[in-house]
C-alpha cells in the first residue's frame, strides 16, 4: 500500500497530488510536463516535497510535519527510470548484482540466476549493455529493479525508449509480471493505449494536478471533467443545457441521457467516437429518439478503423465518429455519404460545465 | 573552425563517397595542416639526428648528473599527481555535480594557474611560503622551510599542473547522466560506493587523459620551480632544470640534446597509451 499526498513549488510550477495504490497498478496519465514523473521522482526520494506526507507499505517514509524523510537508499522501491541507463561499465549479472551488496558470492549467484529466469535474459549474463537491443536492455534493468525485495514498483515511462513491436511484448511481460509480484505498481506513462492495458485504476495528472482518480473503467466512461475527457481521447464534447428529466438539448436538438439533469443546469455532454452509430432510415419515417442527420464531409483511414467527420444537416451537433473496418464495408459507408446518426443515451455522459 | 571540422567529417565518413564540395574543402585544408605536422615534427626528427650523430648519448644519460635530475623528476611529478588526485578529484566533482556559492570564484581559481606564466606563480609561492613570506614565515618558527626544498619542487608543480587534472576530470564528470547516480540511490547504494562503483569508473577516460596531462606538466615545470625551489643538484634540480644547466655548461647544446631525448621519449608514449585507453568504448558516454 502505497499513499502520496505532496506539494512542491518547482518555479511557476506547483505540484499538488494526491493518491494511494493497493496491490494493484495504478497509472499516472498525464501529458509531458504534467508533473507526474517528479511524482514520481518524490515517492522514489529522488525530490524532496515542500510539505505533504508519502506512506510506503505502513512505513511514512516522508512526512514534512514530522520532519521524516527517508533517503532514497532506504525506501526499498524498484524504480525503472524512462532512460533505462544500466551501467555501461558493467555486464548483464554485474548490473543485476549491483544492488546486492552484503551477500554471499553463492546468495548473490543463485539471485541473479531466478530474475535472469523470471525476465527470459538467461543468455545475456556476460553481455554488456551496448551489445544489447532495446527490449533486452529493459529487461536488465527490470531484474536489476527488483533485485532486492521491494516494496512497491515504480515505473517511468517504461517502454518509450523502446519502438512499437517491442512496446507490446514488454507490457505483456509487465502484465505476468504483475501477477507474480504482489505489490503495488505505480506506471508513469503519456500512452492511451498503455494507460488501459496496464492500469487498474488511473490518475488523471494535469499541470501538477489530480484531475481524477478512480477505477480505469470509470475513467474513460464517465470522465469527471472536460478536460479529463479531453485527455483521456473523448473527441466528442458539447456544451448542453439541462431540460429537466434525463433530457438535454445540444445544438438545438434534444437528447436522452442515463442521468437526471436539472431544468436549464449548463453542462457539457460527452461521447466517445467508438460509441456513436450510424443507421440508414428512409426519409419517410420519423427519426427516432437520439437521432439526426449528418453528412460525412472527411474521413481518415487507419487501417483496421475510420475516423469519420460528420457536420449536420440543419440541427446537431458536429460530431466524430469510428468505425472499424468490417462495418464500414459490410454498410457500403464508401459509397454513401449522409446518414442518421444516432447517440445512444446510455453513452452520452453528462459532466459539469468546466 | 568548427563548422570546418564538422564538414571534413562527414566527408571522411562517407568514405570519399560524400559531396564533392566538402572534399574541395578538405583539399583547401591538407596543405596548412600538413605544413603545421612539418613544423612539430622536424625539430623533434632533428633531436633525435644530432643525438646519434653525437654518439655519447647513452653515456651522458648514465652520468650521476643525468640520473639523479631524472630520479628527482620521476618522484616529484609522480607526488605532485598524487597530491592532485587528493585534492583534485574532490574539487572536480563538487564543481561539475554542485551548485555552491562561490562556485564561479573557484572554477576561475581553479584556471587561473592555467594562463598564468609558471615565473609569475615561482614569484607568488615564494612571498607566500618563502622563509619571510605570509605563510612561509610562521613555518620558519616551527623549524620548517619549505622554499628551495624538494618538497618546493613538489609544491611549484602542484600549482601549476593540478588545474589539469581538474579541468579534465570536471568536463568528465558533468558527461555523466546523473541519471546513473540516481539509479544507484534507489537500489540501495550508498552516495559513497556509488561514487566508487558508477560516477569514478564512468569519468575514467577523463581521469586517465587529467592524470597524464597533469603528470607530463608537472614533469616539465621549469618557471616556477626555478624560483620557488631554486637549482640544486640532488635536491630541486629535475630533467628540465638539468637541460638549463647543461646547455650553459661546458657541455652545451650536445649536454641537453641527451637529456631532451629523454623527456620527449616519456611524453611521446604517454601520449601514446592514453590515446589507446580513449580508444575502448566501454564506459564512454
Amino acid at each position: 500500500m502505497i499513499t502520496v499526498d505532496v506539494q512542491k513549488q518547482l518555479g511557476a510550477f506547483r505540484l499538488d497530488v494526491q493518491f494511494e495504490a493497493d496491490r494493484e497498478t495504478v497509472v499516472l496519465f498525464g501529458r509531458s510536463g504534467s508533473g507526474k514523473s517528479r511524482t514520481l521522482a518524490a515517492i522514489g526520494g529522488l525530490m524532496r516535497p515542500d510539505s505533504g506526507t508519502i506512506v510506503v507499505g505502513g512505513r511514512t517514509v516522508f512526512d514534512s510535519a514530522g520532519h521524516i524523510d527517508v533517503p532514497a537508499q532506504q525506501r526499498n522501491l524498484g524504480y525503472l527510470f524512462q532512460q533505462i541507463a544500466l551501467f555501461p561499465h558493467m555486464t548483464a549479472d554485474e548490473n543485476i548484482a549491483y544492488a546486492l551488496t552484503g551477500w554471499s558470492r553463492e546468495a548473490r549467484a543463485r539471485r541473479v540466476e531466478e530474475l535472469k529466469e523470471l525476465l527470459r535474459i538467461e543468455d545475456l549474463g556476460g553481455r554488456y549493455p551496448d551489445r544489447m537491443s532495446g527490449g533486452q536492455q529493459q529487461r536488465v534493468a527490470l531484474a536489476r529493479a527488483l533485485a532486492r525485495p521491494v516494496e512497491a514498483l515504480l515505473l517511468d515511462e517504461p517502454f518509450s525508449a523502446l519502438d512499437e513491436a517491442l512496446r507490446e511484448d514488454l507490457r505483456a511481460e509487465l502484465l505476468r509480471l504483475r501477477s507474480e509480484l504482489d505489490v503495488p505498481v505505480i506506471c508513469v506513462t503519456h500512452d492511451l493505449r498503455e494507460a488501459h492495458l496496464l492500469a487498474d485504476r488511473i490518475a488523471v495528472v494535469e499541470e501538477g494536478r489530480v484531475l481524477q482518480f478512480d477505477p480505469r473503467s470509470e475513467v474513460f466512461q464517465h470522465p469527471a471533467s472536460r478536460r479529463t475527457a479531453e485527455l483521456t481521447g473523448v473527441r466528442n464534447i458539447f456544451p448542453a443545457r439541462g431540460l429537466g428529466g434525463s433530457r438535454v438539448e445540444i445544438d438545438g436538438v434534444a437528447f436522452e441521457v442515463a442521468t437526471p439533469v436539472a431544468d436549464g443546469a449548463l453542462l457539457d455532454v460527452c461521447i466517445r467516437s467508438e460509441r456513436c452509430l450510424l443507421r440508414r432510415i428512409e426519409p419517410s419515417e420519423a427519426l427516432p429518439p437520439n437521432c439526426f442527420v449528418a453528412d460525412i464531409t472527411s474521413e481518415l483511414a487507419f487501417g483496421n478503423s475510420y475516423t469519420l467527420r460528420f457536420e449536420p444537416v440543419g440541427t446537431g451537433p458536429a460530431v466524430e465518429v469510428e468505425v472499424s473496418s468490417h462495418p464500414y464495408d459490410v454498410l457500403g459507408i464508401a459509397s454513401r455519404k449522409r446518414w442518421v446518426v444516432d447517440l445512444p443515451a446510455t453513452d452520452l455522459h453528462v459532466m459539469p460545465r468546466g | 573552425m568548427q563548422i570546418a571540422c564538422l564538414v571534413v567529417d562527414r566527408a571522411v565518413d562517407r568514405r570519399g563517397v560524400g559531396n564533392p564540395r566538402a572534399w574541395s574543402l578538405t583539399w583547401l585544408f591538407v596543405s596548412p595542416t600538413l605544413l603545421f605536422a612539418a613544423f612539430v615534427l622536424v625539430p623533434l626528427v632533428a633531436l633525435g639526428i644530432r643525438g646519434w650523430q653525437d654518439g655519447e648519448v647513452a653515456g651522458r644519460l648514465t652520468s650521476p648528473f643525468a640520473l639523479q635530475a631524472l630520479r628527482l623528476s620521476v618522484v616529484t611529478s609522480t607526488l605532485s599527481l598524487a597530491l592532485a588526485l587528493v585534492l583534485g578529484v574532490p574539487a572536480a566533482y563538487l564543481l561539475a555535480r554542485v551548485r555552491f556559492p562561490g562556485h564561479r570564484l573557484l572554477t576561475i581559481l581553479v584556471e587561473l594557474p592555467m594562463v598564468l606564466p609558471p615565473t609569475v606563480a615561482g614569484v607568488a609561492l615564494l612571498v607566500a611560503f618563502g622563509r619571510r613570506g605570509i605563510i612561509g614565515s610562521a613555518l620558519s618558527d616551527v623549524g620548517l622551510e619549505l622554499a628551495f626544498t624538494t618538497t618546493a619542487v613538489v609544491l611549484a608543480q602542484l600549482f601549476v599542473a593540478a588545474p589539469f587534472l581538474v579541468r579534465s576530470l570536471q568536463a568528465g564528470f558533468e558527461a555523466i547522466d546523473p541519471t546513473y547516480e540516481d539509479v544507484s540511490r534507489t537500489l540501495g547504494v550508498s552516495e559513497w560506493r556509488t561514487f566508487w562503483r558508477v560516477t569514478l569508473p564512468l569519468a575514467r577516460p577523463a581521469l586517465l587523459s587529467g592524470a597524464v596531462l597533469c603528470w607530463t606538466r608537472a614533469l616539465s615545470e621549469l618557471g616556477a620551480t626555478l624560483i620557488f625551489a631554486g637549482n640544486f643538484e640532488g635536491r630541486t634540480q629535475t630533467m628540465p632544470l638539468a637541460i638549463i644547466t647543461a646547455f650553459e655548461s661546458s657541455a652545451g647544446l650536445s649536454g641537453s640534446i641527451a637529456l631532451s631525448l629523454v623527456l620527449l621519449a616519456v611524453a611521446s608514449m604517454l601520449l601514446v597509451l592514453v590515446r589507446f585507453a580513449h580508444l575502448r568504448p566501454r564506459g564512454d558516454l
